[in-house]
């Protein structure tokens, strides 16, 4: 497929642009208690009890929640993480939501 | 002997409990499992000894298996980006859950009376083990289609009634380690913010 200039240009400066930020989503999971995600939140982001049960309960009650946001590097850093301790995490573009 | 009361914390950053032999026995057999499974996925063919030194896999799609896959799920939405970053980071990932097994293991395997003793890290990897033997349980249980409700209303002869009830026993057990720990973290953050 042939891509334009201007779609070329517009990758280039995605690639490049430290601006475009990209968040990490955990979504709703019917497995993992509650208090086990406070604590991954808690240990892996260092957010404070109250900030962590806060994420927890938007996961619960919404299906899904944005536990960080920042360079494409640091989500895929953090989704590996989040993997790694078994919470259900996806990274997306945060103009893409 | 007597059935576990779970972890509880003793003096700074130590976790500990004693189990049953039973128990034990039980716990170390689900380590194995998970062990095993993992090294199932390992790579087969790998044509590239370079790629497979610094932990590049030869799979960019996802395991077929639904247990493997729920442990190892894809980090994108879109497949591409799925794809490039599985072939990047599924072999640490697996590698990583291994650890987490194989350290839960070697921790029963050499205590002669049922007692482990876990620091923070050790705990942190009990935690990972734990919570995937419950992922890898919960999808043979479908979680996701039978409520609490359903299952515990499953008949004596059925084979997954002994299923949920490890199940249930390993979310216990994993509840008891957790307030063991997030009682610490409560701790730390008050004296940092008495410290400010």
């Amino acid at each position: 497929m042939v891509k334009t200039a201007d779609k070329i240009e517009e990758e280039i400066r995605a690639i490049f642009s430290s601006d475009t930020p990209w968040v990490t989503i955990v979504w709703d999971d019917p497995v993992n208690l509650q208090t086990y995600v406070v604590y991954v939140f808690m240990e892996l982001f260092g957010y404070s009890k109250a900030r962590a049960t806060e994420l927890m309960l938007q996961v619960h009650n919404e299906g899904k929640a944005i536990v960080s946001t920042g360079s494409r590097e640091e989500m895929e850093h953090d989704v590996a993480r989040l993997h790694e301790y078994g919470l259900w995490a996806t990274i997306q573009r945060g103009d893409q939501l | 002997m007597t059935a576990t009361e779970g972890f509880k914390r003793h003096g700074d950053h130590s976790y500990v409990a004693t189990f049953a032999d039973s128990e034990k026995e039980v716990l170390l057999n689900l380590c194995e499992q998970i062990i095993e499974l993992l090294a199932e996925r390992q790579d087969h063919g790998h044509d590239d000894p370079l790629a497979a030194m610094v932990g590049i896999t030869s799979h960019d799609s996802p395991p077929e298996d639904e247990v493997l896959h729920r442990l190892l799920p894809n980090a994108y939405a879109d497949q591409v980006d799925a794809s490039e970053f599985r072939r990047y980071t599924e072999a640490t990932l697996r590698q990583k859950k291994q650890a987490h097994a194989i350290s839960m293991r070697i921790h029963l395997k050499s205590s002669d009376d049922g007692t482990v003793d876990l620091d923070h890290d050790n705990a942190n990897a009990w935690l990972g083990a734990i919570n995937d033997i419950r992922l890898a349980l919960g999808v043979r249980l479908k979680v996701e289609n039978n409520s609490h409700e359903d299952l515990e209303l499953l008949t004596p002869d059925d084979p997954l009634r002994g299923v949920y009830a490890v199940y249930t026993w390993l979310g216990w057990l994993q509840e008891t380690l957790l307030s063991a720990l997030i009682d610490d973290a409560d701790e730390d953050e008050e004296s940092q913010l008495g410290s400010s």
